[in-house]
């Protein structure tokens, strides 16, 4: 077992640099680059100071070798942008992303879940309701979606419409922060946990169904056993196999933030920040949010491959075949 | 079967759902706001909550241009003079009065006495001398140092005493002391080490505490919250008064909310969340605004004419094109001359814009009142004169595929290159398209993202680029880069040392004289002349300017809007609210803390 | 209920096929003075009964897009004319619009079904692809195990971690400029299974780990049997998963056309696409406005109900397990 998380730790170093060197090589390749910001007024002296600043004058090479030895030092650079330092801004960001993450996460597995369960092992017109919902849910676009969510929320006033914290938040007591920060966050949230819990009902009330085929549940109920919790709780644990296998990602795409929902809402995640920066061509920017995504990517499948050893044990059994 | 009368169930009853949704979305209304109070008689107190769409790439205007560093330092700095965004007259600030020497090259300027910084410091002449050395820095390469050269000399500036300042021009300027409207006067105790140290480029970075930060401005800023807002509280030193005495600003407290989205901007004035934007309402909201302002939640001002409209050019550099042989008709006036007259700037107007525009037959539109020259040559639409145009430089459809071509073979065929996602440029290269495909003009568009689009503008490596490149001063003379064959911002041929054309020479020589002459009405006999020259030659087409408007809550008083960003804020000291504002209680109990000691 | 979805896809595919004759009007022809004009009401009663007919819209507003009708005069509908199956009168500014105008005043339902060709080809081709490399790929790694495996597995999480509009610019910089359709077609085709491969991947893998542990499987390679057939013999088991997946690829990669095209990997904008024209609508005055510009949400919806009527219905009698 330490084995194995020390090997997937040393992977998760591995991904985070080609992650961060990838998107290093990519915004040199991009055409144009940062200093396509400066606006047309820029003179050619402010153009070769700011690619100066962001060695794009020197080669790709001798960019990453500077760029790698001040990494490991967790010295990430400078944005344009924001002229500040990469490492704080990536921080503050994730920490707002992962806030909403984290919520939309346990919102949509257990809505999504609960639904699959239920249209999985039932026929009957809950179900197929259900069905429709989710359907509907995933053929909307995430932008139109957060659009309606945020019309429904400015008319009906139940909701503010979008931002992280309320005007005067600075001068509220942590409580009361606390709470304001709750009343933000069902926006946001509701546009990114729906069309996931959608994705999570289809896929479990696919592999329900199925595994309520397998022969001891079959066996179990043409021998009379009524059904019950029992049956469906080992019913359930085989057909989660799938989707612990595609949690994994999940986990990463929503820690790496959505950009869109967050753009509607304006919360200031990491989305928002490294779809600002891959449109400015922030080499820097990208590469530590690049570094951040695929950091919590890593710890996303990990966390998938735990929680489907935990779920099917036969998993964990296997030999190289 | 149960299980397909259920599922057909199931859907029967999940469409009644949403339609009854449907139906419950568009009966809902917003609450009717509160009728605004007859009294407009603006007092002291409230808060004013506007949007904006970045963050600040740094509090220091010297090193940044972007838009939220304009807006903050609108509202925390102070300038010697202000050109009044919406009567374009010249105001003094910090200056009280000025006089100028007979060949305008010397400006003795008086400032008011007795003025205080934010944090309590005297205001002298120091600080302006300050100001000039720190922008014409070496060390800091300032982006403010091009907007106050003249006849390319840096301005010169020395204090002989507390309360005057004697600045020097090398020659003569058109505009004079209308330039020093570009400089925020910053305060010399807070930045004089940096600036002897060479650090100037870095102060007062966005990581700066506020407490650091001090200026004359109207307002002071008290925090920053990166991603969501800035926070500003009333300066309470702000040297400017009402006309009944007042001390201004008549606002407690102002908020830069950062709204990314301009739906969700949008979103958030109707349902009262923020009561002034800073962008002009897009052409498909006006009809919602009209609505939320029949409703009394808002009040729609119009802006007038936009100064800058969308462009449309070759690329005319003859370094870059001389191998490309649809260059010999390209380069030819009357080839321009003819897609000007085959475009309906009528129906353009109507389509782009829903009719809320101007057509502009030239870079100056109405909206710039001083300078616009409504005799300049127009193109009325008119395919058959558009047609005889091409025909005389030998362009005649002779394979009849709708598509001229040129003696040789040549088809008119160009890819023109735009950024997608503008609404006005996709919808304009629609229409520019197919009224150029009836005068045998095939014109391919490649929307592109907006970097590889600059790309290939600054390597002159495109046949064709509709956007807009943004002018951004109401003087021409301030614009130099445009108008000058060698400037950085002559767009249809960069990076140019000598003048390519006959008008181009002419056009340098007649901008040179203007932007040294100091006799108003001269300088505007040669600008016209300027913009007829452009307007024969079109090197830029341009077809159409809209009509801008501006949406803020009723709450809002006192407000002049302006053509110019930000449209309502850059008054703010005069902007007042009217009724309760959101927490207003605890903002007005610090403005009763902190009342302003008597000047 | 499989039947009734394979009836919804022959329906689509069809309309989607006879695009040019059941469209009343062509998909990129602008009516300047019937800009977000809402769809025309067919009537069938003038007095008595009478063949179904429309009356030209008229601008009231531009600005505030009101229209009302003009009943000066009844325009019939023309059937089969034009090679058209219905159509009114386009060429004298009465247009037959069904679904209404969008911004430059185009037929809405012609550009939807037109659309529906490429949209759903691109998105179809790209599923198949996407499911067919993944669910290689992960076979094989659940199955090996081990090494195998693991390098399979980091492999799609490098996937994964690329900047998908990275990739998308730097291939559009070095496409020619004007780019014809069928190479757009193609890119976006390869695009799209290169970044969906890993999400089929994983499921896939996961499925297959778990099912080669069971007793017909372990006693299958005791037997004897080398990897190719006991892997034929497992798959069965990632099949339902593949389906599932393969299913929510398709509206994901209809809406991420739009996305490419964003970054200028999409389609001339003489060929709608559901994608593009979803986010065109996506203006909030419009979705009050003009809720006829959502019709492309509908239509990709009525596609994946169809697609998952279809997946969902295996035919086996389904357990019953409430009361």
């Amino acid at each position: 077992m330490t084995a194995f998380l020390i090997r997937r730790l040393l992977f998760a170093i591995v991904l985070v640099v080609f992650a961060a060197s990838a998107a290093l090589l990519l915004t040199r390749l991009a055409p144009g680059d940062v200093t396509s910001q400066l606006g047309p007024g820029a003179t050619r002296a402010e153009i070769a100071a700011t690619r100066a600043r962001f060695a794009l004058d020197r080669g790709l090479v001798a960019q990453w070798t500077e760029w790698a030895g001040r990494a490991v030092r967790f010295d990430l650079g400078e944005s344009f942008l924001y002229n500040r330092p990469v490492a704080p801004l990536v921080r503050a960001a994730a920490v707002n992303t992962a806030a909403l993450a984290v919520v939309a996460l346990v919102t949509a597995t257990l809505l999504g879940l609960a639904l699959g369960v239920v249209t999985g092992s039932r026929h009957d017109a809950v179900a197929a309701i259900v069905r429709v919902l989710s359907l509907v849910s995933i053929s909307i676009p995430p932008l139109l979606a957060s659009l309606l969510l945020a019309f429904i929320a400015a008319r009906t006033g139940w909701l503010p419409v979008g931002g992280m914290s309320s005007v005067n938040a600075s001068d509220m007591s942590w409580p009361a922060w606390l709470s304001d920060l709750a009343w933000h966050l069902p926006l946001p949230v509701l546009a990114l946990a729906l069309p996931l819990a959608a994705t999570f009902e289809r896929l479990q009330s696919q592999s329900l169904a199925e595994a309520l085929h397998q022969p001891f549940v079959r066996a179990a109920l043409a021998r009379g056993v009524a059904p019950s919790g029992l049956i469906l709780r080992h019913a359930w644990r085989v057909s989660l196999r799938a989707i612990c296998g595609v949690y994994g990602v999940a986990i990463g795409a929503l820690l790496s933030g959505s950009f869109v929902v967050e753009y509607v809402t304006a919360w200031p995640g990491l989305g928002r920040l490294m779809y600002e920066a891959l449109r400015a061509r922030d080499i820097y920017l990208v590469a530590g949010c690049a570094a951040m995504g695929s950091f919590f990517l890593a710890i996303g499948t990990l966390a998938g491959d735990l929680l489907l050893a935990a779920a099917d044990p036969r998993v964990r059994e296997a030999e190289p075949a | 079967m149960t299980v397909t009368r259920s599922r057909y169930l199931g859907v029967l009853v999940t469409a009644a759902l949403l339609v009854a949704g449907f139906l419950w979305w568009r009966a809902a209304t917003p609450e009717n706001g509160l009728r605004s109070r007859a009294g407009t008689v603006p007092r002291r107190g409230g808060q004013l909550v506007a949007s904006l769409r970045t963050d600040p790439r740094s509090f220091n205007r010297y090193v940044a241009r972007d838009f939220t560093t304009e807006a903050l330092t609108t509202l925390t700095h102070d300038r010697l003079v202000r050109i009044n965004r919406a009567t374009f007259a010249l105001e003094p600030r910090l200056a009280e009065r000025w006089e100028s020497s007979e060949d305008g090259r010397t400006h003795t300027v008086h400032l008011r006495h007795g003025l205080s910084w934010s944090d309590g410091t005297p205001f002298t002449s120091a600080d302006v001398v300050f100001s000039f050395e720190a922008v014409f820095d070496r060390r800091t390469e300032s982006l403010l140092a091009s907007s106050l050269i003249v006849a390319a000399q840096p301005m010169r500036a020395t204090a002989p005493d507390a309360d005057t300042v004697v600045i020097s021009f090398a020659g003569p300027s058109g505009p004079g002391v209308r330039l020093l409207d570009n400089l925020p006067i910053l305060p010399r105790h807070k930045l004089q080490a940096a600036l002897a140290g060479g650090t100037f480029a870095e102060a007062w970075d966005t990581r700066t505490p506020p407490g650091d930060l001090a200026g004359m401005g109207p307002f002071v800023l008290r925090e920053y919250q990166p991603g969501q807002r800035l926070v500003l509280d009333r300066n309470p030193h702000y040297w400017r008064h009402a006309e009944d005495g007042t001390a201004l600003p008549y606002l407690d407290r102002v908020v830069l909310e950062i709204v990314p989205d301009q739906n969700a901007e949008l979103l958030r004035l109707q349902a009262r969340a923020i009561d002034t934007t800073q962008d002009a309402l897009r052409p498909e909201d006006f009809v919602t605004a009209r609505r939320s302002e029949q409703q009394g939640v808002l009040k729609m001002v119009e802006l007038g004419v936009a100064l800058d409209a969308d462009a449309f050019w070759f690329c005319l550099k003859p370094e870059a094109k001389k191998k490309d042989p649809r260059f010999a008709f390209v380069q030819k006036p009357q080839f321009r001359q003819a897609i000007s007259h085959a475009v309906d700037r009528e129906e353009f107007a109507q389509t782009v814009y829903l009719s809320e525009a101007v057509p502009v037959w030239g870079p100056i539109t109405s909206g710039n009142r001083q300078w616009f020259d409504p005799n300049v040559p127009r193109y009325p639409p008119d395919l058959d004169k558009a047609r005889a145009l091409l025909k005389g430089l030998g362009l005649e459809d002779r394979d009849g595929n709708g598509v001229v071509e040129d003696a040789a073979g040549t088809e008119a065929r160009f890819a023109v290159i735009t950024q997608r996602g503008v609404t006005s440029y996709e919808r304009g290269t629609t229409v520019l398209r197919d009224r150029a495909a009836k005068i045998g003009i095939a014109l391919d568009i490649v929307p592109l993202e907006f970097g590889a689009m600059i790309q290939k503008m600054l390597a002159s490596d495109y046949d064709a680029i509709y956007m807009k490149p943004i002018m951004t001063d109401l003087d021409p003379a301030a614009s130099m880069d445009l108008w000058l064959s060698s400037g950085s911002g002559h767009f249809w041929n960069l990076e140019q040392t000598t003048p390519a054309t006959e008008w181009e020479k002419r056009i340098d020589t007649l901008m040179l004289e203007q932007a040294a002459a100091t006799d108003d009405r001269r300088r505007h006999e040669l600008f016209n002349d300027v913009q007829r020259v452009l307007a024969e030659n079109l090197p830029v087409l341009y077809f159409a300017a809209p009509r801008m408007y501006a949406a803020h809550s009723t709450r809002v008083i006192n407000v002049m809007p302006s053509v110019l960003r930000p449209p309502i804020l850059w008054n703010a000291d005069l902007l007042a609210v009217n009724g309760p504002g959101a927490d207003s209680s605890s903002a007005s109990a610090e403005a009763t803390a902190d009342a302003p000691s008597s000047h | 209920m499989k039947r009734a979805g394979i009836g919804l896809v022959i329906v689509v595919a069809s309309i989607a096929l006879f695009a040019p004759y059941l469209a009343p009007n062509s998909p990129d022809r602008r009516f300047p003075n019937l800009l977000y004009a809402p769809p025309t009401r067919v009537y069938v009663r003038q007095g008595g009964f009478r063949a179904p007919f429309i009356y030209q819209w008229r601008i009231v507003s531009r600005l505030e897009r009101s229209f009302r009708e003009s009943r000066v005069r009844a325009v019939p509908l023309r059937w089969f004319a034009d090679r058209r199956l219905v159509t009114a009168d386009p060429d004298n500014n009465a247009p037959l619009l069904l679904l209404g105008a969008d911004a430059y005043g185009r037929d809405v339902f012609s550009r939807l079904i037109y659309g529906s060709r490429v949209s759903l080809a691109l998105a179809a081709v790209a599923a198949v692809v996407a499911v067919i490399v993944g669910g290689v790929i992960g076979a094989v790694a659940g199955y090996a195990g081990g090494r195998l495996d693991d390098l399979l597995s980091r492999v799609s999480e490098l996937v994964l971690v690329l900047p998908a509009m990275y990739v998308a610019l730097a291939l559009r910089a070095v496409m020619p400029l004007v780019l014809p359709a069928s190479s757009v077609f193609i890119l976006l085709t390869m695009i799209f299974a290169l970044f969906g491969w890993p999400i089929v991947a994983r499921g896939v893998r996961a499925t297959i780990a778990s099912e080669r542990q069971r007793e017909y499987a372990l006693a299958a390679r005791a037997a004897g049997a080398g990897p190719v057939r006991v892997l034929r013999h497992l798959l069965p088991a990632a099949r339902g998963f593949l389906t599932v997946q393969g299913s929510l690829l398709i509206p994901a990669f209809i809406l991420a056309e739009a996305t490419m095209s964003y970054v200028g990997l999409g389609f001339p904008d003489t060929t709608p696409t559901w994608g593009t024209m979803l986010q065109d609508a996506a203006n909030v005055t419009l979705i009050v406005e003009a809720p006829w510009m959502l019709a492309p949400a509908a239509a990709i919806f009525s596609v994946v109900l169809a697609v998952n009527l279809i997946v969902q219905g295996t035919g086996r009698p389904p357990v019953q397990l409430g009361k």
